[in-house]
C-alpha cells in the first residue's frame, strides 16, 4: 500500500469517519508489533487514497504499553456531502484487511478471503458491489429514433457500471465530453466534421445517455466522476487525446487531464471551467438554484428550434425522474465556495495544468451566461493557449447552436494551430 | 436501581413471552427471566456466543411445570442486559462474578446450573464460588479446562482470523457475521424466521455487539492468553464438585466442541452421567432438540436432587 502526505488544507475541508475502531489492538501483542514494524511508528496516523480516490487513514495510538495498543481506521468524506455508497468503502476496507493481514507473520490474507465469501453467504454480508436494484438502465428502445445520431453504440463496464460510447473515424482520439443534463447525441453535428481527422470517441456520463444510472443520490461526486472518465480513458487505453468538452464534460475532463497529463495532446473547452472555488457567475448560482428545486430536468437543449425528434433524443435516457438522479445532483456538486473539497482538488489541478505544454483552445458561445465569465480564467491557467473563439449567436449548448462551425474551427487549429 | 430494560418487541412475545427483569450486578443491568415456584429448585440456564436467554426457550415451561424455578439470565454484553463498549469488561473473571451478584442477590439456594459454550465455564466458575449452595450440574457441549483445543477454535481458518485486530471490527461488527449468521446458518433443523429475527435483533443496534467479538478473544488456548489462568483454576478445582449430580448431555455433530471434548469433560468429572448423546442438533442443541434436552434434564433431576429444596 502506498502511503501519501495529504496538506493540512485538504484535511480541514474534509470530515473524519472512524470506521473501525480496536479498543485493544495488543489483545494481539504480535499482531500489534507487526504492524508498528511496518509502518515505522507505534503512535500516529498513516494515509493513503484507494482505488475510489477515498482518503483514508489508520490511526495508531499507544496508551501506556509501549506498543501500539489502539487503532482506527478513518474514512474522509467530502463535508457537504454525503457518504459514498458502502460497497466502496467495504472494498476498499477490504483491500486494506488484505495488506494488514499480509504485514503480519500470524495472519494470512487468504483467511480473510475466505472468511468474505462465507460472510457472503447470507444477507446483509459482505457486499463489494452495487447492490441489486440500485442501478439502473434505459431500456434500448427509447434510442430508436435518434435523428443525426445513428452510430452504434459500445459498451465498456466502469466499476460495476456499464458506460456506453459511440465511436467514428480512425486516428489518434478525439474525446468527446457532454454535460448537464445531456448525452453522447449533442455532439452528432460535431462528429461528422472531426472524424475526419481522426478517432472521435463519444462517452455518456455516468448516469446519463445509454451508461447505467446509479438510483442513490450518494453514488454522484465529483470526484467519482472523475475517476469514472479516467478508468474509462484507462480501459480504452486512450493516447494523444484531443479532449473536447462543454459545460460539466470540462469540470470533469480538466481534472483528468490534470490526472493524467501524458495522455493528452490538446484540450479545447467550450463553454465550461475549473471552479477554484471563487466567482461563480450570477447566472449558474441562479440555474442552481432553479435546478436544485426540480424533481424533474425536461430543458430545452440549445437556443435554436428543435424537431420534437430531436427534442425526444434528450429526453430518451430519462424515462422517469428515478433515472435522473445524476442529472439532478450535478449542479450540487459544482463548488461554489472555496472550503468546498472539490475546489480545493481543483486549485490543485489548475495547479498541475499551469505547468503543462498542451495546446489548448478555449471556445465560448457568445450568448452563454453560465461559463462567459469564466473562459478568461480558464485561458489564463494554460501556458501554451489560442486566443479564445467566440462564437456569434451560440449560447450555453454551442455544440447544439453551431456544432459544424465549432467542429471546422477545431479542425483547422489541429491542422494550421489556429482557429 | 438497574435502568430500564428496553421492551420486548410485539413479534417477539409468542415465542418468549416471559417477562423480563432486571438487576445491578457490578454497576451494569443484568436482565433475566425468573419463571416457576419461588420454592421450586433454581435452575439457572446460561447461554454462550453469540446467543442470549432466547436459546432456552423450550426449557421454561416443562421446568415450570416439573417445579422448577427457571432462571435465565443474559450475560452483561448479551440479550437485553448491559452492552458496555469496553474490551476488559469482558473475561471469563468478569461474567462470573456478574453470576455471582445474581445468585447472591435472589438469595439463591440448591441451584442447578444449566450452561452450553460459554455458559458452561462461566456458569461453573460462578457456582464454584457458592460451591455449598450447588446442587446440580447439566452440561451441554462446552468446555471447563485447558489444554485441549479443537480443529475448530485453533483453526486460522477462518476462527482466529474472524477475531484478529481490526479484522474482527470489520467482519463482526461493520458486518456482524457471527451474530447474524451464527445460529442460523448452524441449525440442523432451521430456525423459523422470528426465532432467526430474535437473534439477529438483539444485536442489530451499532456497538451493541461487542461481546461477540470478546467472547472469542478470550478463548484460552494457550498460555498467556486472556483468561487462561481462570480457565485453569476452574479445572483444578473440578474435583471439588465429584458429589454433585452431574449429567452431561451432547451433539456429536456440533463441530465446536466435538465429542472429544464431552471425553475430557468424562475424565474431570467421572462421575457425570451420560454423555447422552443427540443427533439432528449442532453447536446450538438447544435450538435443535429444545424439548428433548429439557426432558432429559428434568428426569435427571427428579431422579438426583428433586424439585423440592429440603430444610
Amino acid at each position: 500500500m502506498e502511503f501519501v502526505t495529504p496538506t493540512a488544507e485538504e484535511l480541514s475541508y474534509l470530515r473524519a469517519d472512524p470506521l473501525l475502531w480496536e479498543q485493544e489492538l495488543d489483545v494481539r501483542p504480535d499482531v500489534a508489533e507487526d504492524i508498528e514494524k511496518a509502518l515505522g511508528f507505534r503512535a500516529g496516523r498513516a494515509y493513503w487514497r484507494s482505488e475510489h480516490d477515498h482518503l483514508y487513514a489508520l490511526e495508531l495510538a499507544d496508551t501506556g504499553h509501549g506498543r501500539p495498543s489502539q487503532a482506527t481506521v478513518y474514512g474522509f468524506w467530502e463535508r457537504y456531502e454525503p457518504r459514498p455508497p458502502e460497497h466502496e468503502i467495504d472494498a476498499d476496507l477490504f483491500k486494506f484487511l488484505l495488506w494488514f493481514a499480509g504485514q503480519t507473520k500470524s495472519l494470512d490474507p487468504a483467511d480473510i478471503e475466505l472468511t468474505a465469501t462465507f460472510a457472503q453467504r447470507q444477507t446483509g454480508g459482505v457486499r463489494l458491489t452495487w447492490l441489486e436494484g440500485s442501478i439502473l438502465r434505459t431500456p434500448d428502445e427509447r434510442f430508436s429514433n435518434l435523428p443525426g445520431f445513428h452510430y452504434t453504440p459500445r459498451y465498456t463496464e466502469i466499476e460495476g457500471l456499464r458506460m456506453a460510447y459511440v465511436e467514428a473515424g480512425e486516428g489518434d482520439p478525439i474525446l468527446m465530453l457532454h454535460g448537464e443534463p445531456t448525452w453522447g447525441y449533442i455532439y452528432r453535428k460535431m462528429v461528422p466534421v472531426l472524424s475526419q481527422v481522426g478517432r472521435v470517441v463519444v462517452p455518456d456520463l455516468i448516469g446519463f445517455g445509454r451508461s447505467d444510472k446509479p438510483v442513490e443520490d450518494n453514488a454522484y461526486s465529483y470526484k467519482a466522476h472523475c475517476r469514472w472518465i479516467r478508468k474509462f480513458i484507462l480501459a480504452l487505453d486512450l493516447k494523444n487525446i484531443t479532449l473536447i468538452c462543454q459545460d460539466w464534460g470540462g469540470l470533469i475532463g480538466l481534472r483528468v487531464v490534470s490526472q493524467l497529463p501524458d495522455r493528452f495532446r490538446r484540450i479545447v473547452p467550450m463553454n465550461t471551467g475549473i471552479p477554484n472555488g471563487y466567482g461563480m457567475s450570477e447566472a449558474f448560482m441562479a440555474w442552481r438554484r432553479f435546478s436544485q428545486r426540480q424533481t424533474f430536468l425536461d430543458l430545452r437543449i440549445g437556443s435554436g428550434t428543435l424537431t420534437p425528434e430531436e427534442q425526444n433524443a434528450y429526453r430518451a435516457p430519462f424515462p422517469s425522474a428515478a433515472y435522473q438522479t445524476a442529472g439532478l445532483v450535478f449542479p450540487r456538486l459544482v463548488p461554489i465556495r472555496p472550503d468546498h473539497p472539490g475546489a480545493y482538488d481543483n486549485r490543485v489541478a489548475i495547479e498541475k495544468l499551469r505547468t503543462l505544454e498542451i495546446p489548448a483552445l478555449p471556445i465560448a458561445g457568445e450568448n452563454d451566461p453560465i461559463t462567459s465569465g469564466a473562459v478568461h480564467f480558464l485561458r489564463s491557467i494554460f501556458k501554451n493557449v489560442a486566443p479564445v473563439v467566440t462564437i456569434k449567436n451560440a449560447g450555453h449548448f454551442i455544440q447544439e447552436d453551431a456544432g459544424e462551425e465549432v467542429a471546422k474551427r477545431i479542425v483547422e487549429w489541429m491542422k494550421n494551430g489556429t482557429a | 436501581m438497574p435502568r430500564e430494560l428496553k421492551p420486548k418487541p410485539a413479534w417477539m412475545k409468542p415465542v418468549f413471552p416471559w417477562e423480563q427483569h432486571a438487576l445491578t450486578v457490578n454497576g451494569r443491568t443484568m436482565a433475566y427471566i425468573d419463571e416457576g415456584q419461588r420454592e421450586g429448585r433454581p435452575v439457572l440456564l446460561l447461554h454462550g456466543n453469540p446467543t442470549w436467554g432466547f436459546l432456552y426457550r423450550d426449557f421454561v415451561e416443562p421446568l415450570k411445570k416439573a417445579g422448577y424455578r427457571a432462571i435465565v439470565p443474559d450475560w452483561i454484553g448479551a440479550g437485553f442486559s448491559d452492552k458496555p463498549r469496553i474490551d476488559s469488561r469482558y473475561t471469563l473473571a468478569h461474567h462470573i462474578a456478574d453470576l455471582v451478584s445474581l445468585m447472591d442477590q435472589l438469595k439463591l439456594r440448591g441451584f442447578v446450573i444449566v450452561g452450553q459454550d460459554w455458559g458452561g465455564p462461566q456458569g461453573v466458575g460462578a457456582a464454584l464460588q457458592r460451591v455449598e449452595r450447588l446442587s446440580a450440574l447439566i452440561m451441554m457441549n462446552t468446555w471447563l479446562f485447558t489444554g485441549l483445543v479443537g480443529r475448530f477454535h485453533a483453526s486460522p481458518r477462518p476462527w482466529t482470523t474472524w477475531h484478529a485486530p481490526l479484522i474482527a471490527q470489520f467482519f463482526m461488527k461493520r458486518h456482524k457475521v457471527l451474530s447474524q449468521a451464527g445460529p442460523t446458518l448452524t441449525s440442523k433443523k432451521g430456525l423459523t424466521q422470528t426465532e432467526a429475527r430474535a437473534y439477529h435483533y438483539i444485536y442489530d443496534e451499532p456497538e451493541s455487539d461487542h461481546i461477540v467479538l470478546t467472547w472469542p478473544r478470550t478463548i484460552p488456548m494457550k498460555e498467556g492468553d486472556r483468561g487462561f489462568a481462570d480457565m485453569l483454576h476452574i479445572e483444578k478445582r473440578l474435583p471439588e464438585l465429584k458429589d454433585i449430580p452431574t449429567l452431561l448431555l451432547w451433539a456429536p455433530e456440533d463441530n465446536v466442541f466435538t465429542i472429544e471434548y464431552a471425553q475430557r469433560m468424562k475424565e474431570l468429572l467421572p462421575n457425570a452421567e451420560g454423555p447422552i448423546l443427540f443427533d439432528k442438533a449442532a453447536h446450538f442443541l438447544q435450538d435443535d432438540r429444545g424439548p428433548d434436552l429439557a426432558k432429559s434434564s428434568i428426569d435427571f433431576l427428579n431422579r438426583t436432587v428433586g424439585a423440592a429444596i429440603k430444610g
